[in-house]
């Protein structure tokens, strides 16, 4: 039932993305959700659960989007694997441990998202992709967790995303 | 899963990536259709996405409202005298317009930068989710005889093409995407080139392989040139910001500043037909 839950905020966050967080947009940039969402989710379960819920939600997400059917169940695993490695070594009661973890993991996720862009022939200058998408991306991303990791971490103790949810 | 030795499960992955890298491959070269389950899923969820961007556009208005109050009356005094300053120019024009159409009918010549344009008017319910491309949906479809390829434009410019289209929504691919290349002009030089988009969020533009022996100044208009092109001729671009050689040093590029404010997008026209002004 957690990870109905899970998918369901999913769709939730791939369908705001979409439409409201335009508004709150700077400089054509707003931040990625759906990276946030499983990025936290392998903070707190782990490599193997933050991995296997990324790929299923970048599934999702390509579904959706129509576009290069698998590149974001690519990223977004790779996201869930490099949250997951935070998990048992980091301090999981600060938030902004929490934010710092999220800054590397869009980093990494961001990079990896450049280079498949490369697979499929799409120009993009380096230099562009680090100053205008993946660096304030990365920072936008850290913002969110900072004020909403509180809401989601008591979720994950004792709300709709804990364990007592089967 | 747990039972499994960590060379199965690296096997296992390495499976896993194969399989969507192959995917990611196959799916780049039909990126101009949506799979009918794509197709469904977009008309399913069109009517939620345009209320949460009516929702969202209140929202937004309400929260700026305050802001904008604050610079509301020197706004105001610039904007008595900028429309004064236009309806000088306007009258200029309009002189200018109709002695343009007399020569133009003395010299029996179309130019073809006055294409007739049937258009169809669409809200803009969504847009790309992330923040690499720059792609937007609007509310008609194939039902209402949008089809792949038709161009879209606002009263201010150029915004994109019609790349994909399911029964009730299309996406339209914008001329800030990556993907994106318009073959275009510059219109006081006619330097041929190529205007290509940077990032999706980003609403710059570079026009690129432009004739070093044709290089346009800071301010120039840059238009669709129509060749060979989806799109129709003479629809405005933008304006040239800077310009600068090309790394291989044999075609100059320059950075243009779209007309069209990409971010602020609301409603938008698709053009349906178009034809060429004839004598």
């Amino acid at each position: 039932m957690r990870t109905l839950y899970f998918l369901a905020l999913v769709l939730g966050f791939i369908l705001l993305q979409s439409t409201a967080l335009n508004f709150i947009a700077i400089n054509g940039i707003k931040p990625d959700l759906v990276l946030v969402l499983v990025i936290l989710n392998g903070f707190l379960r782990g490599t193997r659960e933050g991995a296997f819920l990324g790929f299923v939600s970048g599934v999702m997400q390509d579904l959706v989007s129509g576009g290069y059917f698998g590149m974001y169940a690519l990223i977004n695993m790779t996201a869930g694997y490099l949250g997951g490695l935070g998990e048992g070594r980091l301090y999981r009661d600060n938030r902004f441990i929490a934010a710092g973890l999220a800054w590397i993991c869009t980093l990494g996720a961001q990079l990896v998202f450049y280079l498949l862009l490369v697979v499929v022939d799409v120009r993009v200058y380096v230099l562009t992709a680090l100053t205008g998408i993946i660096i304030p991306v990365s920072f936008y991303n850290a913002l969110v967790v900072l004020l909403l990791y509180g809401l989601y971490y008591r979720s994950h103790r004792q709300g709709l995303l804990s364990d007592e949810q089967y | 899963m747990s039972g499994l030795s960590l060379g199965k499960k690296i096997v296992l992955f390495g499976i896993l990536v194969v399989v969507m890298m192959t995917g990611l491959h196959y799916s780049a070269g039909s990126i101009e259709k949506f799979t009918p389950l794509t197709s469904s899923i977009r008309d399913f969820l069109s009517p939620v996405q345009r209320g949460i961007m009516i929702v969202g556009r209140e929202v937004s208005d309400f929260v700026a409202t305050p802001a904008r109050l604050i610079g509301l009356s020197k706004r105001y005094r610039q904007l008595d005298e900028k429309n004064s300053q236009l309806e000088s120019q306007l009258l200029q024009f309009k002189e200018i317009s109709e002695e343009n159409i007399r020569l133009k009918k003395m010299l029996d010549f179309s130019t073809g930068m006055a294409p007739q344009l049937d258009t169809e008017a669409a809200a803009v319910i969504g847009r790309d989710h992330g923040n690499w491309f720059g792609s937007i949906t609007i509310n008609k479809g194939e039902n209402q005889g949008v089809k792949s390829d038709m161009t879209v434009i606002t009263p201010a410019g150029l915004v994109g093409r019609v790349t994909r289209v399911s029964n009730h929504t299309s996406e339209v691919l914008l001329i800030t995407d990556p993907r994106s290349g318009v073959g275009s002009m510059v219109q006081e030089t006619r330097s041929p080139g190529i205007v290509e988009g940077v990032t999706g969020g980003q609403g710059s533009l570079i026009m690129v392989h432009i004739p070093a022996d044709l290089t346009p100044g800071k301010g120039n208009r840059v238009i669709t040139a129509g060749l060979g092109s989806v799109f129709p001729k003479g629809i405005p671009i933008g304006t040239v910001r800077e310009v600068r050689k090309e790394e291989a040093g044999l075609f100059k590029m320059a950075e243009v500043e779209p007309y069209v404010d990409f971010n602020r997008l609301e409603e938008v026209l698709v053009v349906t037909s178009f034809q060429l002004e004839t004598p």
